[in-house]
């Protein structure tokens, strides 16, 4: 342990440790904005879909939830391209996280729209609402409600799973930290480095997720 | 380049993937044993009356939950023995997993302890039992009997964690994976073999531990 | 009925895919490289001297260097060249599927290797040699082997590696590592009591941490490094073949020589005029 050399080490290195931090960050934006478009579908279709399509999304949802998501993202760079879809090291990646957050995303959602009292359909159809209807002003909003805060907390852990896509050669932070303890050899000092990057960001999200909470709570 | 399907090369290894299931298992039910013990602690601790308690207590569970376990993984592996703390590749593996579920028990386990309710405790003083054996007897076997479920999931996603061992050469089951695959570019099959190992272990587990709860569940 | 409507669908999606990849592929890389106007190499960036990142965040190394040669054959620019990081085990699964026109990755030649993938002259012959840390509990060679299966060799993942190492340490423990930097920081941390890998490697490292470490004092395993090509292209296999070949014995030599310079320390004497040396 040498501060005065990591220091130096460290203000030599802050333009790649900057960089995997962006590439960080655009990983977990992009599979946090895509995995949630999908994971609405998800949600829907296992809520409210007919009986094929839900038992085939119901097996989709099984089968990523049952997968560890280091197995999706190297599933995803090999198995793709041998059958012809030919994927950077990042768009597999980001399609692998895509994938594991859809299903998070699927199951928020479904437990929200579930938790709605059943009674609460039967009178809006008791009014003449159609079922649009029915969602967009009823179901919609209380679920959207209930399911934020989860949404909030699967962001943390949309940036926990971009680490493992250091092992497909994306330079994200830990790719990027590993080249840094490559040259170096400051394991101690640069692996606790990036830990306490990873937890400022997860700790700040982390908060969010309790404002929104607090925010989105009905008041009782 | 038309890709024709063979399983021959995955099932001649087969034996190598079930060993690297078992380990996985193995390095699973380890961790969950210990982190069961430190969760419990923590619990505790989270609700105990002292803030010299509550504060560490706290601390550990925010710091684990929001870094990345890869960064943990090898945090302990390499960066550890720096500071004179050596551990082979397996306890040190089981270790780590150990203390992230911990912090992830805790959590279960407070909010099982919460849910008691505190008259148990005073019927418990009022028949001359002491705290520790109101603690042993009473309350905790109360509390996993509530926690099941959220237990039961921990379980799952810490088996699908022990993936990430592959990362210090652990010989479980990704590490297993990746090896046939470079070794006899069967990318698919390998990948498919072992995802739905996964899959299947996992289901498994799922129906293990739903067993479990209608054994234990509280007739009400 | 649906779901299995679904699934036939689903099966000719995928069948059209595999025959779209087999139909492509008739022209030769080096037209498709040319076209394109830069070259696209596959390798790694944690293992020095061979790929790794400098101080300014450029790759480096002579893997790279290697790749640099081969734009310059091309497009008479050395930079033409985007370079695709890998791990290890991807060097294969990326040229068969095309991600890549050519992987530099301190591959070692074998038999088994040569089915799946084309390899190119060799541009590096490595051999074997183990590193301790200086003052250690061994003296050098000789003490390690005759410590049995009470010595731990550190050594990088691969097929051959626990052989590689019996070899020379019959009964020695064998612990593989993904990276060289882990190999290394496990010899560090005291988990292994010497670093398996190649010379060169080791040479550089022992350069950058001056008196820490020491070279045990044998040398084995013999192997060529090369780089790859995917199979069934002979017109761009020959192409990076005449490039790597006059890097090493004619019009690009001063490039390979001062690239040998740089990573291995070593000056390379030129190469012999008149009588072609491939001959002697």
């Amino acid at each position: 342990m040498d501060p005065i050399r990591f220091g130096e080490m460290l203000w030599l290195a802050r333009m790649p440790i900057l960089k995997g931090l962006g590439m960080t960050v655009s990983i977990s934006a992009l599979a946090i904005i895509l995995g949630t478009l999908l994971g609405i579908f998800v949600g829907l279709s296992l809520t409210y879909g007919a009986r094929p399509l839900r038992w085939l999304v119901r097996g989709y949802t099984d089968f990523i939830r049952g997968t560890p998501v280091l197995v999706l993202v190297l599933a995803s760079y090999y198995v793709l391209s041998t059958v012809g879809l030919d994927l950077t090291a990042f768009q597999a990646g980001v399609l692998a996280l895509t994938v594991f957050c859809s299903s998070h995303v699927g199951e928020i959602l479904r437990g929200a729209l579930q938790s709605i009292p059943k009674g609460q359909i039967e009178a809006a159809k008791a009014i003449g609402l159609t079922f649009r209807e029915t969602f967009a002003y009823i179901l919609g909003p209380q679920a959207l409600r209930q399911a934020l805060p989860a949404w909030v907390n699967t962001a943390a852990e949309m940036v926990k799973a971009s680490t493992l896509l250091s092992i497909i050669g994306v330079s994200e932070l830990l790719l990027r930290t590993q080249e840094l303890i490559s040259r170096t050899f400051m394991s101690l000092e640069f692996y606790f480095f990036a830990g306490l990057l990873y937890f400022t960001i997860n700790y700040a999200i982390e908060h969010l997720g309790r404002y929104v909470e607090r925010k989105t709570a009905v008041p009782s | 380049m038309g890709y024709t399907l063979n399983f021959d090369a995955v099932w001649r290894s087969f034996d190598l993937l079930l060993a690297g299931l078992a380990l996985g298992l193995a390095l699973a039910f380890a961790a969950i044993l210990l982190g069961c013990v430190i969760g419990l602690v923590t619990a505790f601790a989270l609700l105990a009356k002292s803030r010299m308690a509550r504060m560490p207590a706290g601390l550990y569970v925010t710091i684990i939950r929001n870094t990345p376990i890869l960064v943990l993984i090898l945090f302990t592996y390499f960066a550890l023995p720096e500071l004179g703390i050596r551990l082979g590749k397996i306890e040190s593996f089981i270790l780590t997993l150990a203390i992230y579920s911990g912090a992830y028990l805790a959590e279960v386990f407070r909010g099982g302890l919460l849910a008691i309710p505190p008259g148990l405790r005073e019927a418990g003083l009022a028949i001359g039992l002491t705290e520790m054996q109101i603690r042993t007897s009473i309350i905790v076997p109360l509390m996993i009997r509530n926690v099941l479920p959220s237990l039961g999931s921990t379980i799952i996603s810490l088996f699908k964690d022990t993936s990430l061992a592959a990362a210090i050469a652990v010989p479980e089951l990704t590490f297993e994976a990746r090896k046939i695959n470079v070794e006899t570019f069967r990318v698919i099959e390998t990948w498919i073999v072992a995802s739905l190992m996964y899959v299947a272990t996992c289901t498994a587990l799922a129906a293990i531990m739903r067993k479990v709860e209608q054994r234990l569940t509280v007739p009400r | 009925m649906k779901i299995r409507m679904k699934l036939v669908a689903a099966a000719f999606a995928a069948g059209s895919l595999l025959s779209a990849a087999s139909a492509q592929a008739q022209e030769s890389k080096l037209d498709e490289v040319l076209a394109r106007g830069h070259l696209i190499v596959g390798t790694g960036s944690t293992n020095p001297p061979w790929h790794f990142k400098s101080m300014s965040d450029e790759l480096q190394g002579f893997d790279v260097d290697m790749g640099h040669i081969v734009a310059e054959a091309l497009f008479g620019d050395p930079d033409k060249v985007e370079y695709v990081i890998q791990s290890s085990d991807a060097r294969i699964p990326n040229l068969t599927t095309g991600k890549v026109d050519l992987t530099c990755q301190f591959m070692t030649v074998t038999g088994e290797r040569a089915q799946q993938v084309a390899f190119t002259i060799p541009y590096y012959r490595e051999g074997v040699g183990l590193m301790m840390k200086a003052g250690g509990n061994y003296a050098d060679y000789d003490a390690l082997k005759a410590a049995g299966s009470d010595v731990t060799i550190s050594v990088l993942q691969n097929v051959y590696a626990e052989e590689m190492v019996h070899k020379a340490l019959p009964e020695a423990t064998v612990d593989q590592y993904d990276s060289v930097d882990l190999m290394y920081q496990a010899l560090e941390s005291g988990r292994s009591d010497a670093a398996a890998t190649d010379q060169s490697s080791l040479a550089w490292y022992m350069a950058q941490n001056p008196g820490r470490y020491v070279d045990a004092g044998y040398g084995w395993n013999p192997q060529s490094y090369s780089c790859a090509v995917a199979r069934g292209d002979m017109d761009w296999l020959h192409f990076v073949d005449t490039a790597l070949h006059e890097a090493m014995t004619g019009v690009a030599f001063d490039t390979y020589a001062a690239s040998f310079k740089k990573w291995f320390g070593r000056d390379l004497p030129p190469p012999q005029i008149g009588f072609p040396v491939e001959y002697k």
